[in-house]
């Protein structure tokens, strides 16, 4: 009798699951995909404010389209934008159908691509962080942009500070899109609990330690200030200071064959970070590179002040109104004993592969146009705060006084102009970087741990560093 | 006697108070993740942490399934469990077929050859594997990713082990007997076999349900298009990404991609211990 | 098995045909391929390479971060097999009494069965992370100050423990609950009878009795430190802090898949099989035996 029950029970699952397996491979058979599919909408749901849950439509590629494979980053709201534009372009283009994907982080993102290079099938352009762009060069596997772009493409329209990265050896290898760069962000009514200016944030390092004092202390929150333990946050610093990471011009005259770790200005900012960390002023989550938890902190109002991307602003605020406190945002602290030298242009730009068929090619040259073009990246930097990378768009958005009326992506926009055009701030150009990032984070990592002193864990940081350049130096010549 | 009794109830009441506190322990987490999932952004990173109900309801769980395609991840993982769990049991049940009611040179050459494989999990030659599948691919085209998904793993070193140890217990007169009616070894698996190895079946189904449901690293580095990946790799992706995470989101995530194997596993579960028990119990 | 019934000379190869094909494929080749790119220095995207003799393996020898990884490996191991086990068999060993809603109770301590490890991953850096999770906020509340659960090394390979003996505590106790319910209570009566108390009937009797299942286990629960942990990892800690849990399998594809070292992951994916090798033969000589050719 129990045999019977198992059996029959067991009976019931094999056939579930055939059932499954038969009505996935139903669901995934027609993937061929040309003819039209009905798009089923879901009701309107609503929440503090209305947001709308739409079935995802399935891929309706038009017959005889161009297809177009486009690899980004991105995740949340900014996926869901792209995957917007993206719709718009193929709906304005019937020849050609873009298919856009999200890959996981940056490096996954560059990580995916060589991966698809290898198997042979590159997607037509990839989302490559700024300091993935030697690797991109070296992998071979991309076609230079400027000798693709349609003419209406307007280089010379791109801002200064994107142009100057993102030109290597006087040619844009890709195409600019996300840019942005560190601003601070802080909790107004936290500074008021604690008596100080609301409107006017610590400018300097040695600001920064007595503002956080008083706020420590004042009871008005746990810690002062958040930022990710993340390495960019270092090359920003060093720029700001006027210093060079590597070597050879930062890597623009030649390539780079060392970093300066070992400089002053290396020294000054690991020194101030933990200086910050010790007194208990500077939190972050105790992982490398997770904005999330630096958000995180600041958001819950446990620190009163947080230093992230630019590209934050529309996340930033949308989180101090749903928490009730009031944001503030201003320039990236920098010692009072150098010079305000600017920052580096963070973010990544699209490159696009080589070896597809020249129909295929121009179709890419193009879409990559139009989404970066006048509109399209007054439209991204609304949406995001990223910066709009042309000087076309900032004009437009002078006309609406949009500055005026936000001032918040004013910080960033100002920080980005002020700049002092020079090879720190174009930022390093180097072939090993994401291992270098990495390397630089696990110092820092130490000395705030209290493994090693500043000057030790900078130096054993610099042999690793250099060993790693040389042997991706000698793996690609 | 009533003493006894008295101590015997104590007894169980305390049993009763120990095992409702390790079911809380073992539970916490998830019904954590339950909570937050339910729970908008804001909820989510309130100070201190709300550990009730939110207000996003069931629209988390809506918006992760079609916007973030979870639904599309999790209907793609059922198919390629399912294609693996079909296609190694047949192969491990032949196998074992051939090793127990076969005679033949090197026979235990071979069974110490496929049992050898269980020290060679993928992922130790994922890079090798990689290069290789990626050849293959290329050869054939690269359209269809479940096969990349599959194929490498639709032998069992496991399951052949299983099965050989299983179909070694049944009793050698059956096989006569079947010999004599004239039966071949196809409707011996098929008659008499088969119907004596449900424990086992299910046992292996099961195993290879939650392996296939648990690729990651695989699935992570093969796979191209979004539109075949698996679910472990879809759940990374809430997470892994340039934009601040939404937490709820991602538990909303969590908690549906682990529903399927709790399902399969609430089915098979006292077959899979049957059929599982190592030889102990026959 | 000696006597066989069916006849034919080629029929049990076809049967054997497809899983030896898959094997040779899929397992065997790579791992000789493995075995020859840990010699060659190969350039990013596998475009060139160049034959380096032993270079890969000095590199790692000379690599104290790479040590730092073993020791870090094989103490996660140790800790999610005799922390993990020990724990299953006692909460198995409660759960197995005759009370009342004993099912219900089974049925609620062994679903965690369905977990993969990226979920506990999830779950667990939500629970963990300051600023937003309930733990972290718990611990500072009861300690008065806040553990930094996800930057302190110790914190977060305990943390890393913790998620994984949670995770693989459903499947230790269904096998467990399996296998006590086949402990003969004839044999437990004679023991007590013949004067051993609660311990050593335990020790001598049930455990002895529980040894082929504790051996699988352990197998189990080895293979899933070494490997299956990737997703947790990745999604918990990325390695970190200062590589505390940078465990081999984590290692390795940072450097195949992040940094383009094939030829050193490759080294590095022969020294884990000659790992595991090792370990199987050991488990094997001391305890296996009973399992495979008992029963």
């Amino acid at each position: 009798m129990q045999t019977s029950f198992r059996r029959s029970l067991v009976l019931v699952a094999l056939v579930m699951l055939v059932a499954v397996v038969v009505s996935a491979c139903a669901a995934t058979a027609p993937a061929g995909g040309t003819q039209t599919k009905v798009v089923e909408v879901t009701k309107v749901v609503e929440v503090t404010k209305i947001v709308k849950v739409q079935k995802q439509a399935e891929e309706v590629i038009p017959e005889g389209a161009t297809v177009i494979d486009f690899w980004h980053a991105f995740g949340g709201g900014r996926k869901l934008l792209i995957e917007r534009m993206v719709a718009d372009y193929n709906y304005t283009h019937p020849g050609t159908y873009v298919h856009v994907e999200n890959k996981g982080s940056y490096r996954d993102t560059l990580n995916a691509a060589i991966l698809a290079a290898q198997q042979g099938n590159p997607p037509h352009i990839v989302q490559i962080f700024e300091i993935g762009s030697q690797l991109a060069l070296d992998s071979g596997i991309f076609a230079p942009f400027e000798d693709s772009a349609p003419s209406w493409v307007h280089m010379d329209d791109l801002i200064g500070g994107v142009s100057n990265y993102y030109r290597f050896n006087g040619k844009f290898y890709s195409m600019p899109w996300n840019s942005s760069n560190p601003i601070l962000y802080y909790n107004k009514d936290i500074f008021r609990a604690a008596g100080l200016d609301p409107e006017n944030p610590p400018e300097t390092f040695e600001e920064m330690l007595s503002a956080c004092e008083t706020i420590v202390s004042s009871g008005a929150a746990k810690n002062c200030i958040s930022w990710p333990l993340h390495g960019w946050f270092f090359e920003q610093w060093m720029a700001n200071m006027g210093a060079e990471l590597a070597d050879n011009g930062n890597g623009r005259d030649a390539r780079a064959t060392s970093v300066n770790l070992t400089s002053d200005a290396a020294k000054e900012i690991v020194t101030w970070w933990k200086e910050m960390y010790d007194k208990g002023y500077y939190a972050y989550s105790g992982k490398l590179e997770d904005w999330d938890g630096a958000d995180a902190i600041f958001v819950s109002g446990q620190s009163a002040m947080e230093i992230t991307s630019t590209s934050d602003v529309v996340n930033r605020q949308n989180d101090a109104a749903a928490n009730g406190f009031e944001l503030g945002t201003g320039y990236l602290p920098y010692p009072a004993n150098s010079e305000r030298m600017g920052v580096i242009v963070g973010g990544a730009s699209m490159w696009m592969t080589a070896g597809h068929p020249d129909n295929e090619m121009k179709a890419t040259a193009d879409f990559i146009t139009w989404f970066t073009n006048t509109e399209n990246a007054i439209r991204w930097h609304k949406a995001t705060g990223y910066f709009p990378i042309r000087k076309s768009s900032v004009t437009v958005l002078e006309g609406q006084d949009w500055f005026k009326r936000n001032p918040a992506y004013r910080a960033a926009f100002d920080q980005l102009l002020n700049t002092k055009d020079d090879n720190a701030t174009r930022g390093a150009v180097i072939g090993a970087f994401p291992e270098v990032r990495t390397i630089i984070e696990q110092a820092v990592e130490k000395v705030l741990a209290g493994q090693t002193s500043v000057d030790d864990a900078l130096a054993e940081a610099k042999t690793q560093a250099d060993k790693a350049i040389v042997d991706y130096n000698k793996s690609v010549e | 006697m009533k003493l006894h009794m008295r101590r015997k109830t104590r007894n169980e009441i305390i049993t009763h108070i120990v095992l409702i506190i390790i079911v809380f322990l073992v539970l916490a987490p998830v019904l954590f993740a339950l909570a937050k999932s339910t729970q908008t952004r804001a909820e989510v990173y309130h100070f201190p942490p709300k550990l009730g109900p939110g207000t996003a309801g069931i629209l988390n769980y809506k918006t992760v399934w079609y916007q973030f395609d979870l639904g599309l991840y999790i209907k793609n993982t059922l198919l390629v469990a399912g294609i693996v769990m079909f296609f190694k049991t047949l192969f491990s049940m032949t196998a074992g077929l051939g090793l127990v009611y076969f005679d033949f040179p090197f026979k235990e050459w071979v069974f110490y050859f496929i049992l050898f494989t269980l020290m060679m999990p993928t992922e130790i030659m994922i890079v090798a594997l990689f290069n290789l599948v990626s050849d293959i691919a290329r050869q054939f085209g690269v359209e269809n990713s479940y096969a990349v998904l599959t194929v490498p793993f639709l032998a069992s070193a496991t399951g052949v082990f299983l099965f050989r140890q299983h179909f070694s217990s049944i009793p050698a007169d059956l096989a006569d007997a079947a010999r004599v009616d004239g039966a071949g070894p196809i409707r011996f698996l098929w008659s008499i076999l088969i119907p004596m190895s449900w424990n086992t079946i299910a046992a292996l189904a099961l195993i290879q349900f939650i392996y296939m449901w648990n690729q990651y690293i695989w699935p992570l580095v093969i796979v191209r298009e979004n539109k075949h990946q698996l679910i472990q790799v879809g759940l990374r992706s809430l997470t892994n990404q340039q934009d601040t995470t939404n937490w709820g989101l991602l538990m909303a995530a969590a908690i549906l991609a682990m529903i399927p194997p709790m399902l399969v596993f609430i089915l098979l579960q006292e077959q899979f211990t049957k059929g599982f028990a190592l030889g102990r119990e026959k | 098995m000696s006597t066989a019934r069916f006849k034919g000379k080629w029929l049990p190869w076809l049967f054997l045909l497809p899983t030896l094909i898959i094997l040779l494929v899929f397992l065997y080749y790579p791992v000789v391929q493995t075995f020859r790119l840990s010699f060659y220095r190969v350039a990013f995207l596998g475009l060139k390479t160049k034959f380096s003799g032993m270079e890969n393996y000095l590199n790692l020898l000379h690599d104290t971060g790479y040590h730092q990884t073993i020791v870090s490996t094989v103490l996660v191991a140790m800790a999610v097999v005799i922390v993990g086990l020990g724990l299953s068999l006692l909460i198995a060993m409660i759960a197995n009494q005759k009370i009342h809603g004993a099912n219900i109770y089974r049925f609620l301590l062994i679903w965690p069965f369905a977990l993969s490890p990226a979920v506990a991953g999830v779950v667990f850096l939500f629970m963990f992370s300051p600023g937003f999770g309930a733990v972290n906020y718990l611990t500072s509340v009861v300690t008065g100050h806040e553990l930094n659960w996800l930057g302190e090394p110790k914190l977060a390979i305990t943390l890393v423990i913790m998620a994984s003996i949670w995770k693989n505590l459903g499947y230790n106790i269904v096998f467990y609950l399996a296998a006590l319910q086949n402990v003969n209570t004839e044999v437990l009566e004679a023991a007590s009878i013949d004067g051993a108390n609660t311990w050593q009937r335990f020790w001598r009797v049930t455990f002895a009795l529980l040894s082929p299942m504790t051996f699988f286990l352990l197998i189990t629960n080895i293979t899933y430190s070494f490997f299956d942990i990737f997703g947790m990892i990745d999604i918990l800690t990325k390695g970190g802090p200062l590589d505390a849990t940078n465990l081999m399998i984590y290692n390795l594809y940072r450097d195949a898949f992040e940094y383009y070292k094939t030829g050193l992951a490759s080294a590095q994916s022969v020294i884990l099989f000659l790992l595991v090798v090792g370990l199987t033969l050991i488990q094997f000589r001391t305890s296996g035996r009973q399992v495979y050719y008992g029963g």
